[in-house]
């Protein structure tokens, strides 16, 4: 059975070119890029060459200012803690209900060592409370982080906008943002529009690039202290021996998306587009998250009211279909998907949610086949149901009852 | 988390779908035993309907014939209530027989469950027994007498512990003992209480304690970690006080700056101000001007330092 594959906000296929710019690195260049040998010097070359090529992607900035890391994890961990601990005079943090547990955790775990974290709501549509935002910034706050799209509802923030605010307020506050899901999605210029940024983390695997490699930019001059320690490697920013292969993989994925974009986003757009247009036409009573915000052209986040998402995932795979979904049965909590509960989705439909999140190597046809099959999924899944009326198709009578129940009856075909 | 679910487990949740013959979807009419269980808000939750071949003489002695079961919820829910109801129909039991039924019954006819699924075995459990206690209420039986020591979930009122799934203390430490539950982690695998904020696991009364109660103290005990250190303040600056500031601002806006923007079709929106900072927001013509940035600059701010203080300024929001 042919693989398809729409969890792309989870991970991505290492693109054959990134695949093929790596094997040397795996081979015959091993070395290490510290060591003094001219055979070491070739693969520092190369890591100098992955650090341009990475600063030119994000609209020209310092190469030094480009960190590599082992991830988006690594990277903000990196950010919060080594601002914190490079500002020891500051302890407030701002930070969105929406954001990746790679923050919220950190977070809350600095605020046991004595940080105090504010937390700022997103509205129905996924959007940043601007007035709870302004509200939240004081002349004492340390860090503002924010992530620039949504891992989950695809929701785009305008972190250029936010970033100017924050620095309006006071240039002293540091503007961190959590953009794994937007590199190589959004064009990101760190010179002009981005300007305000001062740290901006990010992921390899998200843009076909491999696991275990990433980047936090740190704009020059910014306190930051180092979060692993025991080398001079990267100026001594981040101790450990380069990962040299995937280094030189993340700048190759990098260049990919730049050259890509401008030909692939827009087909990748229509195709969700197409895909969200026909389900909420074929399929009554169903929720898209973050439909009246800006959104990744590649995400779409349908929830079904009455049926659980865990189901539904099951069946989709057994056509070979890959996506993901919010349900608490799918994590490793009870609990639903905080993304959705803070966007106040619907409880009837909060559990019953699937992402689908395309990429560049999605096709039409693999569209179509969801097209085809998820329809009778949901049906057969409905009509196990204690809430649902199978007959009528609609919620049984006393079933209880969200709002915001069929789309077809707001956006008519 | 990708799950590992047993192939019975999965046969069971695909046959139902589909709607293979022999399985159990569905609700009985005018059932003789009705039991629910779990509910949308929790994330899963079953309704649980049996018919029962009456005794003519004694009520007691009736057979369960037939059950059905709808359930929301995941594969191993919905792969569970088919189990329930395979199992009862299986031999001829009477309602108070096929108590004997216990969710490890479910898990062992489904070939095992991953841990953090137990509570989809606990649920179809808790629904015959609600079910028999529908029959019994119908059916005139005293369940008392017939040696069923039967405490139904709804009796047992008491302070909510786990606020996100409703579970009252009385009916925690129930299931704690009846199934053995000597830790936080087994409690939230079997009945999902502490599964979702987790703010009931250590506060007074909460679940470590209920264990506590029923097990007796563990030997170490948590370390509590002094209070986080107060905030720091800048004061207001300016020369006014916060209140005389704001009420002068909104005069200044009121008096001088709505009526210049009124005039072009538009408006201002103040959203905060701290210290000397005013956070705005233009509305209706002036919102999308591509000059707004100029006109809050070069207007607003300008009337704010005249009329209000010098060190005035204003942020776009």
């Amino acid at each position: 059975m042919k693989t398809i594959y729409l969890d792309n906000n989870a991970t991505t296929a290492v693109a054959p070119e990134v695949r093929e710019a790596i094997l040397p690195y795996l081979g015959d260049l091993y070395f290490n890029p510290s060591s003094m040998y001219q055979q070491a010097v070739q693969v520092a070359g190369a890591l100098n060459q992955a650090q341009e090529d990475i600063a030119e992607f994000l609209g020209g900035v310092f190469p030094d200012e480009i960190l590599f890391t082992s991830g988006a994890t690594e990277s903000n961990n990196t950010a919060l803690y080594g601002s914190v601990r490079a500002n020891p005079a500051r302890r407030h943090i701002v930070t969105s209900a929406v954001e990746h547990p790679a923050i919220l955790e950190v977070v809350k775990d600095l605020e046991r060592t004595g940080c105090e974290v504010s937390v700022v709501p997103v509205d129905e549509n996924g959007n940043l409370d601007m007035r709870e935002f302004v509200g939240a910034l004081r002349p004492d706050t340390l860090l503002v982080s924010i992530m620039h799209a949504n891992n989950e509802s695809g929701v785009i923030f305008p972190i250029n906008e936010l970033a100017r605010i924050v620095k309006e307020t006071s240039p002293e506050i540091l503007f961190h943002s959590d953009a794994t899901q937007s590199v190589g999605k959004v064009p990101i210029n760190l010179r002009s529009e981005y300007a305000d940024v001062d740290l901006l983390s990010f992921s390899g695997h998200k843009l076909h690039a491999p696991k275990g490699i990433g980047a936090l930019y740190v704009k020059r001059g910014t306190a930051l202290r180092p979060y692993l320690v025991g080398g001079h490697q990267q100026q001594g920013r981040r101790a450990g021996t380069e990962n040299a292969a995937f280094i030189v993989g993340l700048a190759k994925a990098c260049k990919l998306a730049a050259q890509c974009h401008a030909q692939e986003e827009p087909r990748i757009t229509a195709m969700r587009d197409k895909l969200e247009r026909e389900l909420t036409t074929r399929i009554p009573f169903v929720h898209v998250s973050g439909k009246g915000a800006p959104r990744l052209g590649n995400t779409l986040n349908i929830s079904f009211h009455y049926i659980e998402g865990e189901g539904i995932l099951y069946q989709l795979n057994e056509h070979g279909i890959c996506a993901s979904s919010g349900s608490a049965c799918t994590s490793g909590s009870l609990d639903p998907s905080h993304v959705l509960k803070a966007m106040g989705v619907p409880f009837t439909a909060l559990h019953g949610s699937v992402r689908f999140s395309l990429s560049r190597y999605t096709s039409e046809d693999e569209i179509d086949e969801i097209i085809k099959v998820l329809p009778e999924i949901v049906q057969k899944l409905r009509r196990l149901s204690p809430y649902w009326d199978q007959a009528k198709q609609q919620p049984r009578p006393g079933a209880p009852r969200g709002e915001v129940f069929d789309d077809r009856a707001k956006h008519p075909v | 988390m990708a799950w590992e679910y047993s192939e019975k487990t999965k046969q069971l949740f695909m046959d139902a779908v589909h709607g293979k013959p022999g399985t159990h979807m569905g609700e009985i009419e005018d059932p003789d035993g009705l039991g629910e269980h779990g509910s949308i808000a929790c994330g899963d939750a079953i309704r649980f309907t049996f018919r029962v071949k009456r005794h003519p003489e004694d009520p007691s002695k009736d057979i369960i014939t037939e059950a059905r079961y709808l359930t929301f919820g995941c594969t191993s829910a919905i792969a569970a209530s088919e189990a329930l109801c395979t199992l009862i129909e299986k031999e001829q039991r009477t309602p108070i027989q096929a108590l004997a039924i216990t969710n490890q019954d479910i898990v062992g006819f489904l070939g095992g469950l991953p841990h953090q699924k137990i509570h989809c075995s606990v649920m179809g459990a808790e629904a015959l027994e609600a079910a028999v206690y529908n029959w019994s209420q119908k059916r005139g039986v005293d369940l008392a007498a017939h040696g069923v020591k039967f405490t139904h979930k709804q009796d047992e009122e008491g302070e909510i512990v786990c606020q996100c799934f409703t579970l009252s203390a009385p009916y925690i430490k129930r299931k704690i003992k009846e199934l053995g539950l000597k830790s936080i982690p087994e409690i939230t695998d079997a009945i999902k209480a502490g599964g979702a904020c987790m703010g009931c696991h250590h506060k007074p009364g909460g679940l470590q304690d209920l264990l506590n109660e029923v097990w007796g103290a563990p030997q170490t005990k948590l370390k509590i970690l002094p209070e986080r250190p107060a905030g720091l303040s800048k004061g207001v600056s300016g020369g006014l006080s916060p209140y005389q500031l704001g009420k002068k601002i909104d005069q200044v806006v009121q008096e001088h700056i709505r009526p210049m923007l009124e005039a072009d079709g538009g408006g201002i929106e103040i959203i905060d101000i701290k210290d000397d900072l005013i956070y705005c927001r233009l509305m209706g013509a002036c919102a999308g001007c591509p000059g707004a940035a100029i006109t809050l600059k070069m207007m607003v701010e300008k009337a704010f330092k005249e009329m209000v203080a010098e060190q005035l300024k204003v942020i776009a929001v």
